[in-house]
């Protein structure tokens, strides 16, 4: 496991799984900012992009040229393997400390 | 697609796309673009634009744009250029010009012409920049320079005061040193028999502890101690004791006897321009000085100071005002102001007078590097002339370039490589040039032997810098011209939107490039004529036939005597200074009793006049024997009683009284001729006869075998006296010595002409080439039509007829003015002026070397045939 998964990364990468294959990165934009009720920039967005896929945690690749963007492509993005696992790990980690009987984080 | 007002802000697209380089980030304007559409349709279309404008900068600003633009940089594809690539238009272009060899040829032979005087120029400014950068201690260095603001306006002077060496050693603890140096000391020195005439500096002891001239003999501290020491260069101690050992060696001068007590390397890559030193403590012995004379006048005296280390400006000023107010006690109604120059500051400056040595000052480096231009630029026009005529062939190679990819930018790089490629090699070429043209330049040049410019790494690198950048401007042009071309066009053999005609650019750049060759060219027409005109020109004397022997030491009378003795001389009369070349001797004359006037004299022998065939206005010369205890009998020309009758004079004003009391009359008037050379004013002169002060005599020979006759005048010359050496030389050589400024300028004339007219015809040669390639077609089909030779040749060859008259039309009223209003005016006062037969010559020549190459051209396209022609492409 190379690199250290951060929270947006995580939110990123999740997102990711959730969209499917409409994931893009205004999708993936928009879908954030929905959720979260932040303001991200899009720079912002494909500079984690771009990080994440250097990681090794997602792949992207160019669909077919579309008529509402004047004939520009989309690049779509997908999880690797590395990325599952790693969601994984993270999932059980917090699993396992919020299965613990003393927490008390009731609202 | 939308309407237009719903377009994303286009600048915005662009810059991102600018700054991404290339890089692909299609995706990325999709993002934008669709978001932009959505906002558009439900939020405000303003709205929209400002938040696309947002979204461009933080991505212009994020790391997915850095990171593409990153991994760009090393794809396959890419349109910048790369070294690889660079490499590639390296050899392209060489292939290039190896295979058209007309084109290179004639293209490098014009650029390294055109460079060369740029070269030399550079080369000169790289010496004078380095000058004095070798001593060790240079930035601890200063001259003191004075500044004066008085009623005539404010000037900078090089030389200060000298009495404030002294001063700023004693009373300021930050000068570790200072130097008083005087100039203008240029006494003869008599060895073995001979007197030979040296220039020099009075220095004061510190001389050598400031400066770090090599002394090959003698201690640094103590050679310029003592009243009459002397230090000679190495080269000056060789032309006086050759090989003996100079150290303690008297050398005696008209200012006393000097001891010989070090011996110094030559001076070299130095502002200073000594043949020898003498120490200052001679002069100041000589010259008891009372305070007022120390403050008094300090032209051509300079002083240098040698700080501590990291001495704050601030000190320095303020020690220097202080000075400079006691200075100004002495100087009412003028404020003086006294400045510090870094040794390494002093040249070259821009407007300080009186300096010393070589003194370059940056006015003349600037008028020499604009020459060097003037001789340049139609050098590089001519480059983007035959470029572009190339258009026809190379336009196919560029259509396939760009078709397969090759950006804008990758095509200028590709003509401007190929164009440096060229100027190097014209740069080699031009270095071959430079090297015996600054021998020849250097010779002509004051103080030409302490500037150091051979061939250093400095000076390469100059060099190198200056073709690339002539590379870079010269190729600028074509390479906007070729990288707009229109592949769609270039691949069918057409050139889009391109005129055949000559464009008025290039015709007013032809007309300016015959215009400049013109001007040079009748230039040395004219300044030949001058010269042809003062070796032939009758003085107001008869040189013809006149041996000069300088006496020396030898008896005069006798040695008249046995000269005249001598079958081939016809008449013998002594000089003291010889007709034909400057005087210097000048003498105070009193008109009156509070007016002075200053003339020269000459003093000559017995039938001096007869013998030279002056011609009296009035009286007789024979009346100069009559000379008498009371009263001297003198000649003197027209323009000294011209200069004398402004004066109140006594009652008989062929009486007047020189400053030294001797009383004179006048017994003869002579005609105001040119004693002295044709550039001079006509000045006040006296004539008084003396045999004491003759110097040298003078002999008419007729004399059917001169080596003959000299050898026998030496053989009688050696019977009076062995020891004194017979030195003749006729009258008209030492004449022409005089001239030898004009000589230079013929030399320079002709270089800069030769220059400015190959370059020109070169450039033609490519102008009609360029017209006739392109209407090669049109003359075949005339051809067919019946065209004749003749009419062929009139409509090649009309437009740049039209164009050189037209030059020829500015060139002679400019010549006119410039030269014969100007320039002669200057060179030669009394000369003949710009006559019309050097102009008509001029400009027939240049109409025929045109011609020739028009003809060489016109021909190959008129002769040929017209069906191949027509098949042709």
């Amino acid at each position: 496991m190379k690199g250290y998964l951060g929270e947006f990364e995580e939110l990123v990468l999740l997102t990711i799984a959730n969209l499917g294959d409409g994931a893009y990165g205004l999708a993936l934009l928009r879908d954030i900012n929905e959720r979260t009720n932040r303001n991200l920039s899009l720079g912002a967005m494909h500079s984690t992009l771009t990080r994440l896929e250097e990681k090794g945690f997602i792949t992207s690749y160019l669909g077919e040229p579309t008529n509402e963007r004047g004939g520009r492509r989309k690049r779509y993005f997908e999880l690797t393997d590395n990325a599952i696992v790693a969601l994984n790990d993270m999932k059980s980690l917090r699993d396992q400390l919020w299965s613990n009987p003393k927490i008390d984080l009731s609202l | 697609m939308k309407t237009q007002q719903q377009h994303p802000p286009q600048f915005a697209v662009k810059l991102l796309r600018w700054w991404a380089k290339g890089s692909d980030i299609e995706d990325l304007i999709g993002d934008m673009d669709e978001e932009f559409a959505y906002r558009a349709e439900n939020e405000s279309l303003l709205k929209a634009r400002l938040f696309y404008i947002y979204q461009t900068f933080s991505l212009i600003f994020s790391y997915a744009v850095k990171r593409r633009k990153a991994s760009a940089a090393y794809s396959d594809y890419y349109s910048a250029n790369t070294g690889a690539m660079i490499m590639s238009y390296v050899k392209i272009s060489v292939r290039n010009f190896s295979k058209h060899k007309l084109f290179t040829l004639v293209n490098v032979v014009g650029l390294a012409l055109g460079m060369s005087v740029c070269l030399l120029a550079l080369s000169i400014a790289v010496a004078i920049y380095q000058t004095d950068e070798w001593h060790a201690r240079k930035a601890d260095i200063y001259q003191i320079n004075t500044f004066i603001d008085d009623q005539y306006g404010t000037r900078t002077f090089a030389s200060t005061f000298p009495t404030i060496a002294d001063k700023l050693t004693a009373d300021y603890p930050f000068v570790e040193e200072a130097v008083a140096v005087r100039s203008e000391f240029s006494p003869a020195f008599l060895v073995n028999g001979s007197s030979i005439s040296f220039d020099g500096y009075y220095a004061s002891r510190s001389f050598f502890e400031i400066f770090d001239f090599p002394l090959l003999q003698g201690d640094p501290g103590t050679v310029l101690r003592d009243p009459n020491s002397i230090v000679l260069t190495q080269s000056v101690a060789y032309t006086l004791f050759r090989d003996e050992d100079p150290i303690g060696k008297m050398l005696e001068t008209a200012e006393g006897a000097f001891q010989v007590t070090g011996v110094m390397a030559d001076p070299r890559s130095t502002h200073l321009y000594f043949d020898f030193l003498a120490s200052a403590s001679t002069y100041t012995q000589q010259a008891d000085l009372t305070s007022t004379q120390q403050w008094g006048p300090f032209m051509d005296n300079y002083v240098y100071i040698r700080v501590r280390p990291n001495t704050p400006q601030a000190s320095m000023k303020e020690a220097l005002a202080q000075v400079a107010s006691l200075a100004e006690e002495y100087h009412p109604d003028t404020s003086i102001e006294l400045q510090a120059t870094n040794l390494g500051d002093v040249v070259p400056q821009w407007n300080v007078s009186n300096n010393i040595g070589i003194g370059w000052d940056l006015p003349s480096l600037y008028f020499f590097f604009s020459i060097g231009l003037l001789i340049l630029v139609p050098a590089i026009f001519n480059y983007t002339n035959l470029s572009i005529a190339r258009a026809l062939k190379r336009s196919k190679e560029i259509g396939i370039r760009k078709v397969v990819g090759a950006g804008t930018g990758q095509v200028k790089t590709q003509f401007i490589v190929e164009t440096m490629v060229l100027t190097f090699i014209a740069l080699l070429g031009s270095v071959l040039i430079y090297l015996p043209v600054k021998e020849q330049f250097l010779d002509m040049i004051y103080a030409a032997e302490v500037m150091d410019t051979s061939m250093g790494w400095i000076q390469l690198s100059v060099f190198l810098i200056f073709c690339l950048l002539v590379g870079w401007f010269a190729g600028l042009f074509p390479a906007r011209f070729f990288a707009s071309l229109n592949p769609v066009y270039t691949l069918k053999g057409q050139l889009s939107g391109q005129k055949v005609s000559v464009s008025g650019i290039k015709k007013g750049l032809f007309v300016f490039q015959f215009f400049v060759s013109l001007v040079f060219i009748i230039g040395v027409g004219a300044i030949a004529k001058q010269y042809a005109y003062v070796l032939n020109n009758n003085h107001g004397f008869n040189s013809d036939n006149v041996l000069v022997v300088p006496f020396e030491r030898m008896d005069k009378q006798v040695a008249i005597n046995e000269l005249r003795a001598h079958p081939d001389v016809k008449a013998v009369t002594t000089a003291g200074q010889l007709p034909g070349v400057p005087l210097s001797n000048e003498v105070k004359v009193l008109p009156n009793t509070q007016d002075t006037l200053e003339v020269n004299q000459v003093y000559i022998g017995e039938e001096f006049v007869e013998q030279l065939g002056m011609t009296l206005v009035w009286g007789s010369a024979t009346q100069l024997n009559e000379s008498n205890q009371n009263e001297e009998k003198v000649l003197v020309n027209q323009s000294f009683l011209k200069s004398m009758s402004v004066f109140d004079q006594q009652s008989d004003s062929l009486q007047f009284t020189l400053a030294d009391g001797t009383q004179c009359r006048i017994v003869g008037i002579t005609e105001d001729f040119n004693y002295e050379p044709l550039d001079r004013l006509i000045r006040p002169l006296i004539f008084r006869q003396s045999l004491a002060q003759s110097q040298y005599a003078l002999l008419t020979v007729n004399s059917s075998d001169i080596q003959l006759t000299m050898s026998e005048l030496e053989d009688i010359w050696h019977t009076i006296d062995t020891n004194v050496h017979f030195e003749a030389t006729f009258l008209d050589d030492e004449i022409e010595k005089a001239y030898s400024f004009i000589r230079a300028q013929i030399k320079i004339f002709s270089y800069l002409s030769v220059l400015a007219i190959s370059i020109s015809c070169l450039g033609l040669l490519g102008m009609v080439s360029y017209t006739t390639e392109n209407r090669t077609k049109e003359i075949a089909i005339r051809k067919i039509m019946g065209a004749t030779m003749n009419s062929l040749y009139f409509l090649l060859t009309k437009d740049f007829i039209r164009l050189i008259g037209i030059s020829a039309m500015i060139a002679i009223p400019f010549s006119y003015l410039f030269y014969d209003k100007l320039f002669l005016y200057f060179l030669i006062r009394y000369g003949p002026g710009l006559g019309i037969q050097e102009v008509v010559v001029s400009i027939i020549f240049l109409f025929a070397v045109g011609f020739a190459s028009i003809f060489w051209q016109t021909s190959k396209v008129a002769s040929s045939n017209p069906s191949e022609n027509l098949r042709y492409e």
